[in-house]
């Protein structure tokens, strides 16, 4: 059972020490961010210059949706970082708990331990008062067995504080793991929520190059003049 | 006294051996079992008791030091696991950025959505084919941009909804490592209580032991009534507890301060006075340069089982020597002291045994 919980830290920190990051990752992802968006606020305005047919229009396109994938790609390998370095933390912290738990009651058998050690220590006295009577060398004796057990006192109303603490401790622990699962639930909701995003942001530029698409089909206009071979009707309008 | 702690360094050497691969809870019960079996009713027998209880007294010390030692080396180990699990409550919790989520996306995105909105609007009543065919591809990418809205305001819940998840779990984290810290450093002590105890219980064997010896001995005499002669006996102590031949063991032999390499010790008696020699080698050790030891003693036997009298060295040095009778009838402790001289051995305290 030992071994199990350190296993788990082991791990843990294994895991810990493996996180990227998180500070680079997410400096990456915000100069994406700005990458993306500096291209993707001017598209249309910079659409709205350039003939339907003009290849420059589906470059413009084509290019803001590579910026926008690789925004989406480093914001992505952010949030997995985050996830993992966050279950790894909630592992740490159920292993706490455990370990915790079989403190406590390590802690009641301390306490009963203790009280067990005061009694065996009460009838050592008891029959040392006995042979005082008589051997009065054993006085001493007597003195020193006083003091251990005012020890042992100290220690039994030690355990019964530690018992005590430990079962105030427990809920908390509780508490905290439920708070961290609670935060991973909300960390898996998030990255679901980004992943759906990412997909949409998908669908939209290639609407948005659909529709470059259709505007070039039906007004032709602004297409490169092709060769006489490929270009046999002769459609290409000025 | 130097005997007993003799005895008891024996002991705590057995003890640490013991120590080995033991630091369970089960094993330091067993240890606890093992101690209250041996000393059994001790306290009781030492008002009747003699010398025959000495060996008893020995292993009730010698067990309890091994289950002091176990124990408190238990605690120390669950005190520093118990602290670095403890860790992990000091790290404040992992959060995403919210930054990654700018309004500036949504903005983006809904300016683009109006913009569509109103072109399609703008082309609604137009009959014109290709103008039609313009407004099913704006249609598809009104859609496109409405469903990124949607999944865009998805996730500014979903990253609402983790911050808020973030910031609770700190607050718990905090007063959860707050709780637990205190009661960290309390852990640690627990090591260090029961150390006090079991040099305690040391202490307290040491004196059962000192206290049974001494009850051995008669009560002195009150009132002599009579002279007596010199040749009586100590009462109650045989002078051949004293008087013979002595030698210090060939094989396990016990002492405390310098080692002895050979003793021979020699007691004579006449009319109640005692004169003997101590001739020893000891091993070198310390500042000391010179290993053997050598003087001549004398004096009136005491009526009481412990002998002291003055001793004078062959190099003219004084100081004093004390013949205990040990615990069997061939054994006799011997303590010495000689006053402080450079390279020579000064201290001495062994169990001797008779010829």
């Amino acid at each position: 059972m030992k071994r199990v919980a350190w296993l788990s830290l082991f791990l843990c920190s294994t895991s810990l020490a493996q996180t990227p990051d998180l500070t680079a990752l997410e400096q990456t992802a915000q100069k994406r961010n700005a990458e993306w968006e500096a291209q993707a606020k001017s598209l249309e305005e910079r659409l709205a210059r350039i003939l339907p047919c003009d290849a420059r229009s589906s470059a413009a396109i084509t290019e803001v949706k590579g910026l926008s994938e690789a925004r989406l790609a480093a914001l992505s390998d952010y949030i997995r970082a985050v996830s993992a370095k966050a279950f790894a933390e909630t592992a740490a912290a159920k292993a706490l708990l455990s370990a915790e738990e079989r403190r406590a009651i390590e802690a009641s058998r301390e306490r009963a331990d203790a009280g067990q050690e005061q009694t065996a220590v009460d009838i050592q006295s008891d029959s040392l008062l006995q042979s005082i009577n008589q051997r009065s060398s054993l006085q001493d004796a007597q003195k020193l067995l006083e003091q251990i057990g005012a020890l042992i006192r100290q220690r039994s109303a030690e355990s019964q504080r530690q018992a005590d603490a430990a079962e105030k401790t427990i809920p908390i622990l509780r508490d905290l793991v439920a708070k961290f699962e609670a935060r991973d639930l909300a960390l898996q909701n998030e990255s679901a929520a980004f992943e759906a995003e990412r997909t949409r942001w998908s669908g939209y530029y290639s609407a948005r190059q659909a529709r470059a698409q259709t505007e070039c089909s039906i007004t032709q206009i602004g297409a490169a003049p092709q060769p006489a071979k490929s270009a046999p009707k002769g459609k290409a309008k000025q | 006294m130097k005997l007993s702690r003799m005895r008891f360094a024996g002991i705590w050497i057995w003890g640490a051996a013991g120590l080995i691969g033991q630091t369970s809870r089960e094993a330091y019960r067993q240890d606890y079992d093992a101690w209250r079996e041996v000393h059994a009713n001790l306290e009781r027998d030492a008002g009747s008791g003699g010398a025959t209880l000495i060996p008893q007294v020995d292993r009730a010390a010698a067990r309890v030091a091994a289950f002091g030692t176990n124990r408190a080396a238990y605690a120390k180990a669950a005190a520093q696991t118990a602290a670095q699990q403890r860790q992990a409550l000091q790290a404040t919790t992992t959060r995403p950025s919210a930054n990654l989520a700018p309004a500036t996306l949504s903005d983006l995105v809904k300016s683009d959505l109006q913009t569509v909105t109103k072109t399609i609007t703008r082309f609604a009543d137009d009959k014109d084919r290709g103008i039609q065919q313009l407004r099913q591809s704006l249609e598809r990418e009104r859609d496109a941009l409405g469903a990124l809205n949607d999944s865009i305001e998805a996730r500014q819940k979903a990253v609402a909804a983790t911050t808020a998840a973030a910031s609770a779990l700190e607050q718990v984290r905090v007063r959860a490592a707050e709780t637990i810290g205190a009661e960290t450093s309390a852990l640690s002590q627990n090591s260090v209580q029961l150390e006090k105890e079991t040099a305690a219980w040391a202490a307290y064997y040491e004196g059962l032991a000192k206290a049974i010896q001494i009850a051995n001995a008669p009560p002195p005499r009150v009132e002599v009534t009579t002279v007596v002669p010199r040749n009586d006996s100590a009462p109650g102590v045989p002078r051949a507890r004293y008087v013979g031949a002595w030698t210090y063991p060939v094989s396990n032999g016990i002492y405390h301060g310098a080692q002895p390499e050979f003793v021979d010790v020699v007691v004579h008696e006449t009319n109640g006075h005692a004169d003997g020699t101590l001739f020893a080698r000891f091993k070198l050790s310390g500042g000391a340069t010179d290993p053997l030891v050598r003087f001549d003693f004398q004096g009136d036997f005491a009526a009481a089982p412990l002998q002291r009298f003055p001793l004078m060295t062959s190099e003219g040095t004084g100081g004093t020597i004390e013949l205990i009778p040990g615990p069997a009838f061939n054994l006799l402790e011997v303590n010495f002291v000689t006053d402080p001289r450079q390279g020579k051995i000064n201290v001495g305290n062994f169990i001797l045994v008779k010829k």
